[in-house]
């Protein structure tokens, strides 16, 4: 395996390890605003590793620049989320 | 099999408890699941993108990753409004 797949191959396992880990966050915690701490985590390194994997593979070509817009986008919209949400999880409580 | 479907794999794995959670928990941490799970498929579809080799298939990422942001937004507000 060259350097270059070795690279790849930590950054994908890094991303994905790193979103399994808040899919159980998820699951493990009780109370809605934690849960969702793990749900806007999940936007915010994982999704920049796997957009580097597809960069140091693509180059910036076409895949690898929408792979970049993909983790942004995720990365900027999810906290307007967190904050609709928090806000109906606030309301709701009364 | 190569490592972008391997991580494709694993991460369907991920739908699982964002699944069991949005069945049996409350409305408000079901919408905390489904958040999670479309970034999760999100992700996804960009490994499979990437594992099958095709280009064009990643535009259906970005796609997902707008309209699963307007679709969740909408729940919020009709939750915290309505219900």
């Amino acid at each position: 395996m060259t350097v270059h797949g070795v690279v790849i191959g930590v950054l994908v396992g890094l991303g994905v390890a790193g979103e399994l880990l808040c899919c159980l966050g998820l699951v493990v915690m009780r109370d809605v605003y934690d849960r969702l701490h793990y749900a806007m985590a999940s936007t915010a390194v994982p999704p920049f590793l796997i957009a580097a994997a597809v960069l140091v593979e693509e180059g910036w070509t076409q895949p690898g620049i929408n792979a970049l817009v993909v983790a942004i986008v995720l990365f900027v919209l999810n906290p307007i989320l967190a904050h609709a949400t928090a806000r109906a999880a606030r309301s709701r409580r009364g | 099999m190569n490592v972008w479907l391997w991580g494709a794999t694993a991460l369907l794995v991920g739908l699982v408890p964002c699944g069991a959670l949005a069945v049996r928990a409350s409305r408000i941490d079901a919408l905390v699941a489904l958040q999670l799970a479309g970034t999760v498929t999100t992700l996804t579809l960009v490994l499979l993108s990437e594992g099958f080799n095709r280009a064009s298939y990643m535009g259906l990422p970005l796609a997902l990753a707008f309209l699963s942001f307007v679709g969740t937004l909408l729940i919020a507000r009709f939750l915290g409004r309505h219900v």
